[in-house]
């Protein structure tokens, strides 16, 4: 009886396995979270600190003294030495007084500067205007006129481009006119393009970006809400939402992470993505960025918010799920049927540029069962020269490919074509009479590298060009088994991930039968009359 | 703080390491193996290359009951990458080898090929009816059977000459086994060709325990041909006669398998007239009369005139049509009757169902009866009515 039972017990070997069954997880757990923790997510610790951050960064400066001679020589002090701001110092004719034009060469139009602020400071502004305290704000006839509250603050706005103007007799600085610094005008987005819909792209200027989201309809709802970013270099940093779609708790927790962001120069809206992110150790991004008005200005509609960075075209999107990753707005824009078919030609890209190859590697090492006789046949015949396992052989390709793309990214426009088909014909075929790789892997290589070109969003295409590599290698180690394996981690990362809140993998798990409509089929505009559930918006109901 | 964060990323680094240390598990480079695409099986007798060998003292302790051929494709060629020169080579290589167990002479084949030998892809299995004289037919597939890698989707073949001889072709770039597993498409053109056996459905029939036929492979100058059935006894597994073209044809019609083909008769001058089948129907209906067991077969079929070399005809009218489809009727009711003959008298086995009619509509006489059926079968009555419709001429021009 007693012995029986012991027959049971297994021996040292599958306890061994249990052991390291049940201790792998547990300790790649333990170093997820260990590396988790190395980057505190770049957020400030709370409060306190910051507190004191915040008074580092804006000292409040010398006041300005009231003394006219004493302040201008303050202002020349500190920033007389850069060679390209200009002082002017004028006298205004009707009530002379002295008065000091401080501004960077390069920033304005000098012909409008000459004719009409330097005319009209000094021969048209009379005593009437000058010389009340307190009223010159609302005499002189600009309409952005600013104060300055103290001499630091004067100081930066003139080097950022605004103009400053000191008058005699009044106490404080004035800052005249907007900074107009170089601009590109108005492009088609380059990394968005489409064949149908608005042609308009974000440029780098922030109110311009702000104007075409205002633009692209009459509401009083739509909410632009800016504040400065960056400790050192300050920029401006606009979240537009619409009020009365928005989730509040979503806006709060948006302005919280913007809020913690330190860092001294946000150089581009990435850096604002990657600063506020969920999870910096997942190879998808949580946050989406666009170049087109029109897809932020749907995104708000749906309850999500858009961040606008002044010096860079790409606005940021939060939340972003997985299915954003793969539509675009041309299935809105195209009749029900066909944006469905496309959208699903995109979820079957998607799995190919990331598959494709694990799938190549997987059946011809490990699997040679599965592959149709005739096949099977072709591909051993035309195999019979490569010298190397079909990883190998793969890595030659695949790598090859993505040095050509990322090449063809920094050639000059008229080289790029022309590369691309040296590269990609030439050496395709080249190494194939070479026999390094096989033709069934060129085939395989190239639907791959279209495949991933089909995807809307460029960076969610990095996400899975890298996870490709990954996939490879998968499949070389373990075949079809370690394919399936490297997809159910994938997706058990994803189930995981959220983004602001909002589970990653929305309508799907935790499943949401209702946003189904808009995720691998796109439905009749007539059938969407509510905004997604993922996003918990306040106004739920598109139709009035 | 440094320490332990240096420690994790070893601790890292060496799960990392532990992962290419197992290396590729079982991977095999498609290319490094020879896909065996047909299998042929011959009564036990050293191949002549197997003769040499053992004539140099290279051999193991066996006994030759079975010779196994297996036809490795494709076979590696160098000059591949020219492509005017590819094609005239041969696209196979044969293999044979003896003994009596079928697993040990393929594990024998290994110190024979430079690469090694999977059945995933194995089309055909083309037995010998010698060899299925001697041997039962469970015997030498149960190997086949149990392998794993081995479909069943894999068809079985008889072949009235040694089985190697099928897997030999003349055609340049062609695989012999490709060819056989093709050829079961012509169902649609010839009722001569029955539906393929596969593995799975050899197993199912082998087990029951009940005879049944398997298509026969003649070769001749080179060519292949499907040329009737050999019929399999179920109780022996054994082969115990076989069915020639016409008659294998006459099965397929009364088994309900087949519905093309044509019918051919002679006129009142003698003058050959052909009948295309469109469709053909058949229906066995038991009848018992105390111990005595009948059967009705019923066989109606529809088709059109494809052919006449008879130019006095006037091959419009409804009384030619009438006096046709008699002519044929007879011709087919003849047939028929051959076949009868053969699996009543001649071999004394059922193998066209009609014991699962029977078992279907009488399943109490049937129990009575399925132990000794093949004998009480070729004792019972059979009366066969035929039926045939022309239902037009095909297109022809009025003289």
């Amino acid at each position: 009886m007693l012995s029986s039972v012991i027959d049971y017990i297994p021996g040292w070997n599958v306890w061994t396995q249990a052991i390291l069954a049940f201790l792998i997880p547990i300790l790649a757990s333990k170093i997820y979270k260990k590396m988790y923790a190395i980057t505190g997510k770049g957020k400030k610790p709370d409060t306190a600190d910051s507190k004191k951050a915040e008074t580092l960064l804006e000292p409040s400066g010398a006041p300005f003294s009231g003394d006219y001679e004493a302040d201008i020589q303050v202002i020349r002090d500190r920033i007389g030495g850069n060679s390209d701001l200009i002082f002017r110092e004028i006298r205004m004719e009707k009530t002379n007084v002295r008065a000091a034009l401080f501004y960077v060469a390069g920033m304005h139009n000098d012909r409008v500067l000459d004719l009409h602020l330097m005319e009209f400071l000094m021969f048209e502004a009379g005593s009437d205007t000058i010389n009340e305290p307190g009223r010159i704000r609302d005499r002189l006839p600009f309409s952005c006129l600013l104060e300055a509250s103290d001499l630091n603050s004067f100081n930066r706005s003139v080097m950022f481009g605004h103009i400053g103007l000191m008058i005699e007799g009044e106490l404080g600085g004035l800052l005249i006119e907007y900074p107009n610094g170089a601009n590109r005008s108005v492009q088609e987005p380059l990394s968005e393009a489409l064949l149908r819909g608005p042609r308009l792209g974000f440029t780098e200027v922030l109110s311009e970006n702000t104007s075409m989201l205002r633009r692209q309809g009459f509401s009083d709802q739509l909410e632009i809400k800016t504040q400065k970013v960056g400790t050192r270099l300050r920029k401006d940093l606009a979240l537009a939402y619409i009020k009365d779609i928005v989730n509040p708790d979503l806006l709060e927790e948006v302005s919280a992470r913007i809020g913690k962001m330190d860092f001294d120069f946000i150089a581009e809206s990435g850096y604002v993505e990657q600063l506020i992110e969920d999870n910096y150790l997942s190879p998808f991004q949580q946050v989406q960025n666009t170049e087109r008005p029109d897809r932020a200005i749907a995104a708000l509609l749906e309850g999500r918010i858009a961040i606008l960075l002044d010096g860079t075209p790409f606005v940021l999107i939060v939340p972003s799920t997985f299915s954003m990753l793969l539509q675009s707005p041309e299935d809105y824009y195209e009749r029900w049927l066909p944006g469905s078919l496309l959208r699903m030609l995109r979820f079957l890209a998607a799995f190919l540029a990331l598959m494709a190859p694990a799938l190549y590697i997987s059946f011809i090492s490990f699997h040679p069962g599965l592959i149709p006789t005739e096949l099977a046949m072709s591909i051993i015949e035309t195999r019979q020269g490569v010298p190397f396992p079909s990883l190998i052989e793969v890595l030659i390709l695949e790598v090859s490919i993505e040095i050509l793309r990322e090449a063809g990214i920094r050639l000059p426009k008229p080289v790029g074509p022309a590369m691309g088909i040296v590269g990609g014909l030439i050496i395709g075929d080249a190494a194939v009479q070479a026999g390094i790789v096989s033709p069934f892997l060129v085939i395989v290589v190239a639907v791959t590298a279209i495949s991933s070109f089909s995807i809307p969003i460029y960076s969610a295409g990095l996400s899975l060009r890298l996870l490709r590599f990954v996939g490879m290698l998968f499949a070389a180690f373990l075949g079809m088994y370690g394919t399936i394996l490297f997809f159910l981690l994938l997706c058990s990362h994803l189930t995981k991930l959220k983004s602001f809140g909002v589970p990653y993998l929305t309508p799907v798990s935790p499943f949401r039968l209702r946003d189904w409509k808009d995720l691998f089929f796109r439905a009749p505009l007539a059938l969407m009359k509510r905004r997604p559930a993922m996003t918990k918006t306040q106004d739920d109901k598109r139709k009035s | 703080m440094y320490r332990r964060c240096g420690r994790s990323l070893l601790v890292l680094a060496i799960s990392i390491l532990l992962v290419p240390l197992a290396g590729c598990w079982s991977s095999n480079e498609i290319e490094d193996l020879a896909l065996s695409t047909g299998l042929a099986m011959d009564k036990g007798q050293p191949a002549p290359v197997e003769k040499e060998l053992e004539g140099k003292g290279s051999t193991y302790a066996k006994r030759n009951r079975v010779m196994v051929t297996i036809q490795v494709a494709p076979i590696k060629s160098k000059g591949n990458q020219g492509k005017d020169q590819s094609g005239k080579q041969s696209a196979y290589m044969n293999v044979s080898g003896s003994g009596d167990s079928i697993f040990e002479i393929f594990r024998q084949f290994s110190i024979r090929l430079d690469r090694p030998v999977i059945g995933h892809h194995l089309k055909v299995v083309v037995i010998s009816v010698d060899l299925l004289r001697k041997q039962s037919i469970e015997q030498i597939t149960d190997f086949l059977l149990r392998d794993n890698n081995i479909r069943p989707s894999t068809l079985v073949y008889l072949s009235d000459g040694p089985a190697r001889e099928t897997l030999i072709s003349k055609m340049p770039g062609e695989v012999p086994s490709f060819h056989i597993a093709g050829m079961h498409r012509n169902q649609s053109r010839t009722s001569k060709v029955l539906d393929p056996v596969t593995l799975t459905k050899l197993d199912s029939l082998t087990h029951s325990r009940k005879s049944f036929v398997l298509q026969t492979l003649v070769t001749g100058g080179g060519e292949i041909q499907l040329s009737g059935a050999g019929i399999i006894n179920g109780s022996t597994g054994r082969f115990i006669g076989s069915l020639n073209q016409e008659d294998t044809e006459s099965l397929n019609w009364l088994i309900g398998g087949g519905d093309a083909g044509p019918i051919k008769a002679y006129d009142r001058n003698g003058q050959p007239i052909t009948y295309e089948l469109l469709s053909m129907k058949s229906k066995i209906t038991p009848r018992t009369e105390g111990e005595q067991i009948s059967f009705k077969v019923g066989i109606e079929t529809e088709g059109r005139l494809i052919e006449t070399w008879d130019e006095q005809a006037h091959p419009t009218t409804n009384e030619y049509a009438e006096e046709l489809e008699e002519q044929f009727e007879e011709k087919l009711q003849e047939k028929m009757q051959n076949l009868l003959r053969k699996l009543q008298t001649k071999y004394k086995t059922d193998v066209a169902g009609f014991g699962q009619r029977l078992a279907i509509e009488k399943p109490a006489v049937w129990r009575k009866v399925k132990d000794d059926w093949d004998r009480t079968f070729s004792r019972s009555q059979v009366t066969i009515t035929c039926k045939v419709k022309i239902t037009d001429f095909g297109s022809f021009t009025e003289k």
